[in-house]
């Protein structure tokens, strides 16, 4: 069992707001580990949408990738690219 | 829809109820009488039944067939939608699906379930309201918004909970009525009867969500977003329903029930000559050419603009995006609106008017006192220019958007050439703003100057000079050359586009445009009268921006005048002394060709 972890800033001038959450938790649905998002104090499951959308993440906001189990690793980098491709959104 | 006088559950002639006008969103075009079928008022019937802990397996498994319901029912609309609906549509009702099926909501609700004994519809209903009030707490407004997102997936669990079928049946004997619901899914939506549902009224909804989409595919009139109406509403009152209004009238006096009798016949028959009438370009009865485009206010208004067969949008009232809220409008969220109304209409052009109000209606504007008589204070572009960050945030919102489409920006209520001038330098101080972020932009943004107080009219030469185009007010312009508040009922009859001092004014306009190359347009009420729109073009404009309702009518009437005709007219109108004369002269001339194309 691996671990993993990344942090990711919310670049999409939307935020994190439903599709976008959708989409995170689709890409996470996708691999076997727990996969969880943090902001700040705020845990949440990845695999769960209302949960991704109750951290209500504007653009700017600093988010922590955590998986742990198999494929972690590509889990996070993938993940992370998402946000960091701003959701498939223009900007 | 008869005109038989109402009868069985219809009470339109009870003096009992005095009839109440609500206003809505118009959702889809059309005009429907009938009595209204109400359709569950689902929350308030909501009550806590305690589940013993035996019980607590099949609670939760009840609430798990619901979710698996709900989802289908989710996922086939968005199967049926297919490639018609926009991507947005689509993916948001994916996100819906995802929602419904949600592992948290899942767990939030099985702990209610199996350790506080609630039952599921409950546990929904308590989950549902804690995570919305969560996102409602969002310092982010977009993200705040999303909070109705979740109630309406809650909504979606809680009517497969309650086991009634997702479609819609009305029993077989009752007449075909106007439906009035909280919401619908939109598996009701489309299980809609169109022979059985007139319309539909609901109290939520915007015009792109589900409902008014699915209803204007389905040609179903539809009022959304018309606040608490199940409480004002009973079982077979009889119902107006107005969609390209967005107009709801419940229990109308029986003058005004034939009068929407009539308004929905004449509907239909326009609706129908509509379709020939729609991508057929505007001319006089001797071809010349004459541009009509739509005035807006709602983004969701670009659509119906396009629908009515408008080449443009003439004037696009930002108002609305400053009414009802504690802070100013951010940037992002104008630029973001703006782009997609411009982006529907492309290739087409958008006229933004900046914002036009008075500082008493911007909560977050309050310094500003609004004087006692706010149609003559500090409002429009007085308010920009004294609050210039209000103003320069706009303006970069719109030379951002224009980067998409074919915008332009006209300024509201310009009395003197100063404040023409110092909008200009905000436009150019916005436009390096975004040059120097890098933002995209039209290369060149065109600047017009909105004639409307009497003193930019007079001063028309000037103005022309220095606007990339006039566009005449009508409304305001009538209302200060006569000094008449066009408020006022009373007072109504004083106040006539057709007053020849408004003609003079408008001459002055229109001549000073011709000499100095600058395209002039009116976009007031006076444009959507077929009877004025002829005397318009008699005097020498070619480019008229209306309400979208009234374009098939204007067109139409067009048609059946040769440009000659009204050009005398509008000569004898000018050389006229009172508006009496002018009305009757325009009245004689055309009224008898133009008679079903007016109103009463």
């Amino acid at each position: 069992m691996s671990l993993a972890r990344g942090v990711f800033e919310v670049r999409n001038k939307l935020g994190l707001h439903a599709r976008a959450a959708s989409k995170l938790v689709g890409l996470a649905s996708q691999f076997p580990c727990d996969v969880l998002v943090r902001r700040d104090e705020q845990t949440a499951n990845a695999k769960s949408v209302m949960g991704v959308l109750l951290l209500c993440s504007p653009c700017g906001t600093q988010l922590t990738i955590e998986a742990a189990g198999d494929d972690a690793d590509r889990a996070v980098q993938e993940i992370g690219e998402l946000i960091q491709n701003r959701f498939g959104e223009d900007e | 829809m008869s005109s038989d006088p109402p009868h069985g559950r219809g009470r339109a002639n009870s003096s009992s109820t005095p009839p109440v006008e609500l206003r809505g969103i118009p959702g889809s075009a059309g005009f429907a009488i009938g009595p209204a079928i109400i359709v569950g008022a689902r929350r308030a019937g909501l009550v806590l039944r305690r589940i013993p802990k035996h019980l607590a397996d099949e609670e939760v498994a009840r609430f798990e067939a619901a979710v698996a319901t709900a989802s289908a029912e989710l996922r086939e609309v968005a199967e049926k939608l297919g490639g018609d609906a926009p991507r947005a549509e689509v993916s948001i009702l994916e996100a819906y699906v995802l929602m419904v099926g949600d592992p948290s909501l899942h767990e939030d609700v099985e702990r209610r379930v199996r350790i506080d004994r609630q039952c599921a519809e409950w546990a929904l209903d308590s989950a549902a309201r804690e995570m919305s009030m969560q996102l409602q707490g969002s310092s982010d407004a977009y993200l705040a918004e999303r909070s109705h997102d979740i109630e309406f997936v809650a909504d979606c669990i809680l009517k497969a909970l309650s086991g009634k079928r997702p479609s819609l049946s009305i029993p077989d004997g009752d007449e075909p009525g106007v439906l009035i619901a909280r919401d619908l899914s939109p598996a009701e939506t489309v299980s809609l009867d169109r022979h059985r549902v007139l319309a539909i009224v609901t109290e939520r909804g915007t015009r792109s969500s589900h409902t008014a989409i699915l209803a204007r595919a389905l040609e179903i009139p539809a009022v959304v977003g018309a606040g608490e109406v199940l409480g004002r509403i009973a079982h077979g009152d009889r119902i107006v329903v107005d969609g390209l209004h967005g107009r709801v009238t419940i229990n109308p006096s029986p003058v005004a029930l034939e009068e929407a009798e009539r308004r929905a016949r004449r509907y239909r028959e326009m609706a129908q000559g509509l379709r020939q009438l729609k991508d057929r370009p505007a001319t006089t009865r001797c071809g010349t050419r004459i541009v009509l485009k739509a005035n807006i206010e709602l983004e969701g208004e670009a659509a119906i603009a396009l629908e009515q067969g408008a080449e443009g949008v003439g004037l696009y009232r930002t108002e609305f995006l400053y009414l009802n809220r504690a802070s100013q409008p951010g940037e992002e969220e104008q630029y973001q609106t703006y782009r997609r109304v411009v982006e529907a209409l492309a290739p087409l052009p958008v006229t933004m008017r900046t914002f036009d109000l008075g500082g008493d209606k911007l909560a977050f504007a309050l310094p500003i006192p609004p004087g006692h008589n706010p149609a003559l204070g500090f409002r429009a572009v007085r308010l920009g220019l004294e609050l210039p960050e209000l103003m320069l945030t706009q303006l970069r919102a719109m030379v951002r958007a224009s980067a998409h489409g074919n915008l332009q920006i006209m300024i509201p209520m310009v009395a003197s050439l100063t404040e023409l001038f110092r909008v200009r330098q905000l436009l150019e101080q916005a436009i390096a703003e975004i040059d120097a972020r890098a933002q995209a932009r039209a290369e060149r943004v065109e600047l017009g100057t909105m004639i409307e107080v009497p003193s930019a009219a007079i001063l028309a030469d000037h103005f022309a000079t220095h606007s990339d185009f006039m566009s005449i007010g009508t409304n305001d312009l009538v209302q200060y050359t006569l000094a008449v508040d066009r408020t006022s009922r009373e007072l109504a009859r004083l106040a006539s586009d057709l007053d020849p001092a408004v003609l003079q004014l408008l001459k002055g306009v229109i001549q000073a445009g011709k000499l100095k190359g600058r395209p002039v347009v009116v976009c007031g009420a006076m444009a959507s009268d077929p009877l004025s729109a002829v005397v318009l073009v008699g005097m020498g404009l070619r480019e008229l921006s209306l309400e979208a309702s009234s374009l098939p009518e204007v067109k139409e009437a067009l048609s059946r005048v040769t440009l000659e005709e009204a050009e005398d007219v509008a000569r004898l109108g000018l050389a006229a002394q009172t508006a009496d004369e002018v009305e009757t002269l325009v009245a004689e001339r055309f009224a008898p060709r133009l008679a079903d194309l007016l109103e009463p």
